[in-house]
């Protein structure tokens, strides 16, 4: 007996389910998504008009939240892997100028900068011959991060030529400003002077 | 048995009669539609090689879209701090190359960029806009340089328990901005 | 007694069901085509009563299917019962997709924080469903997103092909030439095992390297931060003697030094560990 009743349960059960599924109040557009017949029986606003809206508290609606990444500016492309999942990804060359040495030299320019950021505070303003290390210094610290800006934020392998024009051009800015600055230290009362005058003015 | 099949039998004939027929029908069109029980799911198979089934893979991932991040991760200090280290170093050193490459081509463009003429320049402004100048200059620069010594420490592999980069965070939080102010106001 | 289960059977037992079913379809199919039947003359059909010291949380999740794939993902809304729920996230989770929508797609396995399967961004923050508690604060509605900027699979699911390629990238085994001297096994001192605290216990689960702003950007060159603390786990293993070649691998602009030590891996590890750390101690060995 209980293999003629079981089923028949499981039945209603599972219509108990779907009816209560139907007048639900979850907003649930997956419920016309997963089966297409509805959609086409039965207008989704219709049902939903009908049966939802009215019962629906605000929280329960499908909420405006940022559902996709977005990036304004160079949108992930379409994902696509070489190799399967059991191929290691590829290992660039070894080129320590870029990697350790590179690292170390900005650190010791950081660390370096510090007793020269201290100094004029200390002193009131630095001789000429401090002053053009911490011009020195400041010019190699920012063009080392405007370089980690460009390395971060322009993709070599997706914009190569772009990322190459901002390279030299961030260079070629590098070595105007440092030859303005040179101008500035011989001609003018050095950076540290300067920045105390126009502070003070 | 043959009881049973007496019952059956009759039950078909009822289902025969024709209004119960347009009940069926109906019934038979839309609840399967409504039930979204996963009993009612058809699934059809079909054989494929393994490089068509690597083109389905190839094809569907073309389509996925990316996941939020920065507008939905939740403001935390590393990377809210480090995203300020990066903005206002690029500050200065922008304001720093400007300046480096005005003095450059100031004498052909015939402006006159000496200390003593932008000092003459700057004192004339209104109050209010020298201290918003400076306050926008001395923020950046007190706050580079100390969330600076606090990346020095890490470099040096100090200071990475999670309790200690939240309070060195907000230690250089209030740092920079009482610095910056008392930079701007009183010097 | 089987031959007894007919459909008309059974459809009979369910007709009281489907009596209000029929109802609505036909109030849908007169909406559709022409103007809705008025109010006051359809039925009324509310919903069950609720308990009244239930605590009904709203979870917002996160539904993208692939088999749609023009249409945008999208945020869905879940309300439960915290009563009837378990403690954790993945309860919710799992209860949701028993009991409301068995669409929800997600992956999970061993429920108490050793496979990393169920790592997600709940509340802006990457962690591990079966490790986080679901606030009891019934007002503040939940939020759950895939990992961060990564190819979503379907719904919560994101694709980490490139993460374990990666992983496969920097030979996580141990590598070495000279035999043991007993002949027997490689040992170590406590020290030297000591050093291997903190690392080994990974789980890769990719809550740290996706929650990397350097990896969002640059996730095809950079290593990431799960990757670059088992790279170190070998590079600090007294028995492997492949140091330099591991170094090596890691010495150019992207692999390694993409790290700008936001330390947003050592914030939301699941685990407790800290990759920012083992990331300094890579760069400092690599420094002189």
């Amino acid at each position: 007996m209980a293999s003629i009743v079981r089923p028949t349960l499981l039945r209603q059960s599972c219509l108990k389910v779907a009816t209560k599924k139907a007048f639900s109040t979850k907003p649930s557009p997956t419920f016309p998504a997963i089966n297409k017949p509805l959609s086409s029986v039965v207008s989704k606003d219709a049902v939903r008009s009908r049966f939802m809206k009215e019962a629906v508290p605000s929280s329960m609606r499908v909420a405006a939240f940022h559902a996709t990444g977005r990036r304004p500016i160079l949108p992930p492309l379409p994902q696509s892997v070489n190799g399967t999942a059991n191929e290691p990804a590829p290992v660039p060359d070894p080129s320590p100028t870029h990697g350790s040495y590179h690292w170390t030299f900005e650190r010791l320019v950081s660390a370096g900068l510090v007793p020269l950021t201290i100094a004029p505070f200390a002193a009131g303003s630095l001789n000429p011959m401090t002053d053009a290390v911490l011009c020195g210094a400041i010019l190699i610290h920012s063009h080392i991060g405007f370089e980690a800006v460009l390395i971060d934020y322009i993709p070599d392998k997706r914009l190569p030529k772009t990322r190459k024009a901002f390279m030299w051009a961030l260079k070629l800015a590098t070595v105007v400003v440092g030859v303005g600055l040179y101008e500035f230290e011989t001609n003018d009362v050095g950076l540290t002077e300067a920045i105390k005058r126009v502070w003070k003015a | 048995m043959l009881a049973q099949r007496v019952a059956q039998q009759s039950l078909r004939r009822l289902a025969a009669t024709p209004s119960r027929n347009a009940a069926l029908l109906k019934f038979s069109l839309t609840p399967t539609a409504i039930l979204t029980s996963p009993q009612f799911r058809q699934v059809a198979t079909q054989k494929m090689t393994p490089t068509d089934s690597y083109q389905i893979l190839v094809e569907q991932r073309k389509k996925r879209p990316t996941s939020p991040h920065l507008t939905i991760y939740e403001p935390q200090i590393p990377w809210i701090l480090s995203a300020l280290n990066r903005i206002t170093g690029s500050v200065l050193s922008g304001a720093f190359y400007i300046f480096g490459s005005a003095y450059l081509v100031a004498p052909l463009l015939g402006w006159n960029l000496s200390s003593v003429s932008m000092a003459a320049a700057f004192g004339s402004w209104p109050v209010i806009a020298k201290v918003a100048t400076k306050l926008l200059l001395a923020f950046p620069f007190t706050f580079h340089s100390f969330n600076g010594l606090r990346h020095l420490a890490w470099d040096m592999g100090k200071a990475f328990k999670n309790q200690t980069v939240i309070k060195s965070g907000w230690a250089v939080v209030g740092l920079s901005t009482v610095s910056a102010l008392a930079l701007a106001l009183f010097v | 007694m089987a031959s007894l289960r007919t459909t008309s059977r059974l459809f009979k037992a369910a007709r009281p069901a489907f009596k209000s079913q029929i109802r609505t379809i036909a109030i849908g199919n007169t909406n559709s085509t022409a103007h809705p039947v008025d109010p006051s003359k359809t039925s009324t059909i509310k919903e069950p009563a609720a308990d009244p010291d239930s605590k009904i949380k709203t979870f917002h999740i996160y539904r993208w299917n692939p088999d749609e794939p023009s249409t945008k993902p999208r945020m869905q809304s879940y309300t439960l019962d915290l009563n009837k729920t378990g403690p954790m996230v993945l309860d919710a989770l799992i209860r949701i997709k028993n009991e409301v929508d068995p669409t929800l797609t997600f992956r999970r396995s061993c429920r108490e924080g050793i496979c990393g399967s169920c790592a997600m961004n709940i509340d802006g923050v990457n962690t591990l469903a079966c490790l986080c508690r679901i606030p009891t604060d019934t007002k503040a509605e939940s939020k759950i997103y895939p990992l961060p900027h990564t190819y979503v699979v379907k719904d919560i699911v994101p694709d980490l092909t490139q993460f374990y390629k990666q992983y496969k990238s920097i030979q996580p085994y141990l590598q070495r030439s000279t035999p043991a001297p007993d002949g027997k096994e490689y040992r170590q001192s406590k020290e030297e095992r000591k050093k291997l605290d903190g690392m080994y216990e990974c789980i890769l689960c990719a809550c740290c390297s996706t929650s990397c702003p350097s990896y969002w950007w640059n996730s095809e060159e950079y290593l990431g931060p799960a990757v670059l603390m088992q790279s170190y786990r070998w590079i600090a293993d007294s028995r492997d003697e492949k140091k330099e070649a591991r170094k090596a691998q890691l010495d150019n602009s992207m692999s390694l030094y993409r790290c700008h030590t936001i330390l947003n891996c050592s914030r939301t590890c699941p685990k407790g560990l800290n990759p920012g750390l083992a990331i300094a101690e890579i760069k400092k060995e690599m420094a002189f």
